[in-house]
């Protein structure tokens, strides 16, 4: 067989069989990049194909392309509006953290392998950043409704602490190769980094955004103009000095934040495109790796690893987070825990390699292992973290598809297709439904047939609506086909017993249960008062316990609370 | 605590309540508590029962109010029940019509009994097989019978 051929052969089957291999993830709990670096790994030298794949510089460029797409993504569906409550604590892990969980890891990995200290530290930056893969696709492949102060604050620390570690990395590589290193040359290497990203990303995301909503074009052709432009800023931001990975995640931010009809285009193109980048990027440094060697690294690995788990991780994110911003320590506790290391980390190590560093192959497979140990010991515990620090919040009704209609430019319709599993819209008329006034009813599917909806038409359960309507009605929707199941059930539970409203006075619900206040906070509406001791910015699911009774967060408008429940003892 | 205990009997049962609103909700509830008691009025229950209404519905969703208030001068914990003839928009959480309004006072000092009735009302009436056989009931009696039998459990 030719090259051609086999490389066609191996890559098609390996990638098919690693998307195959994912179903194991669900079964077993394992995360997903795990297996996929097995696989690579099983691919090598070592394993059952025994493929010798050892192109450092390869493995080099398609990390870089793997990690512009996942970011770009990842960019794309952050949602703009977590900002108001990630963004300042993200920042805050995404510079100091940084710095504090590679001097940490630094320090002892000095130790463990008798380095001098900038080899230590080197190690340390290499390991410094959380993965937005690993920590995008954990989050979200759980199934699992994190509170979105812990989740956006983590998503945004993970798309913005990379160039910091690359600039730690990229800064030790050079005191170690290099005799002329100032300070000054330093730091202006790091504002350039964070200066030209930020701006270039941003102000080349506006224009991206800008042109893509004013371009007609056949619809498979934005994704391709999204994409192609983003590698564009991430090229022009390196060019110039700035972080390009930070210029990209800030890129699809930007084209992410409105949500238009093109957008609808690209999105679901995005989502293959991140997989495909996720898999081939771990597949490639399973196979880049050598396990024959990585294991005479094992333990002082896992040394290492341990370290950052329980010291580095939960060190940096107490010093950089909780001093500053109000968090509540089971939420600091997740955060620390949520510090999954990702390709970054195995691609980072690949400078050293690159950059002809004295024995560059230890760091390369000290990375990789504490990588694989992160994912396996932090990846595989996430849902029982979760559950035991108390940071889900339950998932409400939504639509079990939607979709824009591509009508108008700006503000369209979208189409929201439900079932009706809600016991009280059973046998209803659909004249009776409390529909939103903008909202129309277009088709009803009755046992895989399709019923002209009438006012008259009663519903019955397992009925699937497709309903014509815009975003802003999205939540009286959601509550009215809110099914009338278990989940239901521990909503109630878990958002209180009575709702009350959040401009409420606390003096009267004071008055009204018998609880005392003190007089400062006689003026304060229910809402302000739980807003304030949250920090100024709730999010649905904060709790406080006031007088014996837990009051809820159950609905927010920015930094307004709007419902409060009471649930009680 | 004793749920049929604090209705005391059948009479603090409106069996098929005629209230179409709200307010006649609350109104008809005031005048079966009032009857329990001399410390006070239907009025003025009126008013403490809107009032609370007022800070948040008392609809706790799945068709079951519990409007509750504490009461100055009043001696002892109140209540009284309706059931609706047809269910009644009462803004509850789930936006769902209530065709049950469980109504309770307490004593204004007795700060500490109110959340832990209230708290035994709610997992009463969160439990949708209790709900279904309070719904079935034919008569005011029938409802009363079976709140002495589940307090009996």
């Amino acid at each position: 067989m030719n090259s051609i051929s086999m490389l066609f052969l191996l890559s098609g089957s390996l990638i098919a069989l690693s998307i195959l291999a994912s179903r194991l993830s669900s079964l077993f709990g394992l995360p997903l990049l795990i297996i996929f670096l097995a696989l690579g790994m099983l691919a090598g030298e070592d394993g059952i194909l025994g493929i010798q794949f050892n192109n450092y510089s390869l493995a080099f460029v398609i990390g870089h392309l793997a990690l512009a797409m996942i970011l770009l993504d990842g960019g794309m569906r952050t949602r703009l509006k977590t900002f108001r409550v990630g963004f300042k604590p993200a920042l805050s892990m995404a510079t100091i953290g940084v710095f504090i969980t590679s001097g940490v890891v630094g320090l002892i990995a000095m130790w463990v392998f008798n380095l001098t200290l900038v080899e230590g530290l080197l190690i340390g930056a290499i390991v410094g950043s959380t993965d937005a893969a690993a920590v995008f696709s954990m989050l979200r492949g759980q199934g699992i409704n994190i509170n979105e102060r812990v989740s956006a604050t983590l998503e945004i620390e993970s798309g913005t602490n990379d160039p910091m570690a690359i600039f730690l990395t990229l800064m030790f590589i050079q005191l170690l190769i290099s005799d002329d290193n100032t300070v000054l040359g330093n730091v202006e290497f790091f504002l350039q980094q964070f200066g030209f990203g930020i701006a270039i990303g941003l102000a080349g995301g506006w224009l991206v955004k800008r042109l893509l909503s004013r371009l007609e074009l056949m619809p498979g052709l934005y994704s391709l103009l999204a994409l192609a432009l983003g590698f564009s800023i991430f090229g022009l931001a390196s060019w110039a000095g700035g972080s390009g990975f930070l210029a990209i995640y800030l890129c699809g931010l930007m084209i992410g934040s409105e949500n238009t009809r093109q957008l609808q285009h690209i999105l679901p193109v995005y989502d293959g495109l991140a997989w495909l980048s996720q898999i081939g990027l771990f597949l490639v440094l399973g196979m880049l790796v050598t396990p024959t060697e990585l294991m005479k690294y094992a333990l002082p690995s896992l040394v290492i690893a341990l370290a950052l788990i329980f010291v580095a991780r939960p060190l940096a994110v107490l010093l950089s987070v909780k001093p500053f911003f109000k968090f509540r320590w089971r939420e600091i506790g997740f955060i620390s825990w949520v510090g999954l290391r990702g390709a970054v980390p195995i691609v980072l190590a690949i400078f050293p390699v690159i950059g002809g560093v004295d024995n560059a192959s230890m760091y390369f497979n000290v990375a990789f292992a504490v990588v694989l140990l992160s994912l396996l010991i932090q990846g595989g515990t996430l849902l029982p973290m979760a559950k035991w620090m108390r940071v889900q919040v339950p998932k409400r009704a939504s639509p079990r598809q939607r979709g824009s209609l591509g009508i108008l430019p700006e503000r369209d319709y979208e189409m929201f297709v439900y079932k009706v599993e809600n016991h009280r819209l059973d046998e209803q008329p659909i004249r009776l439904l409390r529909f939103p006034s903008g909202a129309m009813i277009s088709a009803l599917f009755r046992n895989d047939e399709m019923i002209h909806p009438k006012g008259s038409t009663r519903l019955k359960l397992g009925d699937i609506l497709c309903v014509i309507s815009r975003e802003e009605d999205l939540d009286n929707l959601n509550e009215l086909f809110n099914g009338d199941n278990q989940l239901n059930q521990k909503q109630l539970a878990f958002f209180g017993s009575f709702v009350l409203n959040g401009d409420a006075m606390l003096v009267d619900v004071a008055k009204a249960y018998g609880l005392t206040i003190s007089p400062q906070e006689v003026g304060v509406s229910l809402g302000e008062f739980i807003a304030r001791r949250v920090g100024g910015h709730p999010v649905v699911g904060d709790d406080i316990d006031w007088h014996g009774i837990h009051w809820v967060v159950n609905e927010v408008d920015g930094d307004t609370v709007k419902k409060v429940g009471m649930r009680l003892y | 605590m004793l749920i049929a205990a604090l209705l005391v009997n059948a009479d603090s049962i409106s069996f098929h309540d005629n209230a179409t609103s709200k307010k006649k909700v609350l109104e008809n509830l005031s005048q079966k508590l009032a009857s329990n008691t001399n410390a006070t009025t239907a009025e003025k229950i009126f008013q403490v029962l809107l009032e609370r209404e007022r800070l948040g519905s008392t609809g706790l969703g799945k068709g079951v109010a519990i409007p509750h208030a504490r009461v100055p001068g009043l001696t002892h914990t109140i209540a009284a029940m309706l059931t609706l003839e047809t269910p009644v928009p009462f803004e509850s959480v789930d936006n769902q019509p209530i065709d049950i309004a469980f109504g309770l006072l307490v004593p204004e000092e007795d700060t500490d009994h109110h959340l832990q009735y209230l708290s035994r009302l709610v997992t009463l009436f969160r439990d949708p097989d209790i709900c279904q056989r309070l719904r079935k009931a034919t008569s005011a009696e029938q409802i009363f019978e079976l709140l002495l039998s589940i307090d009996e459990v």
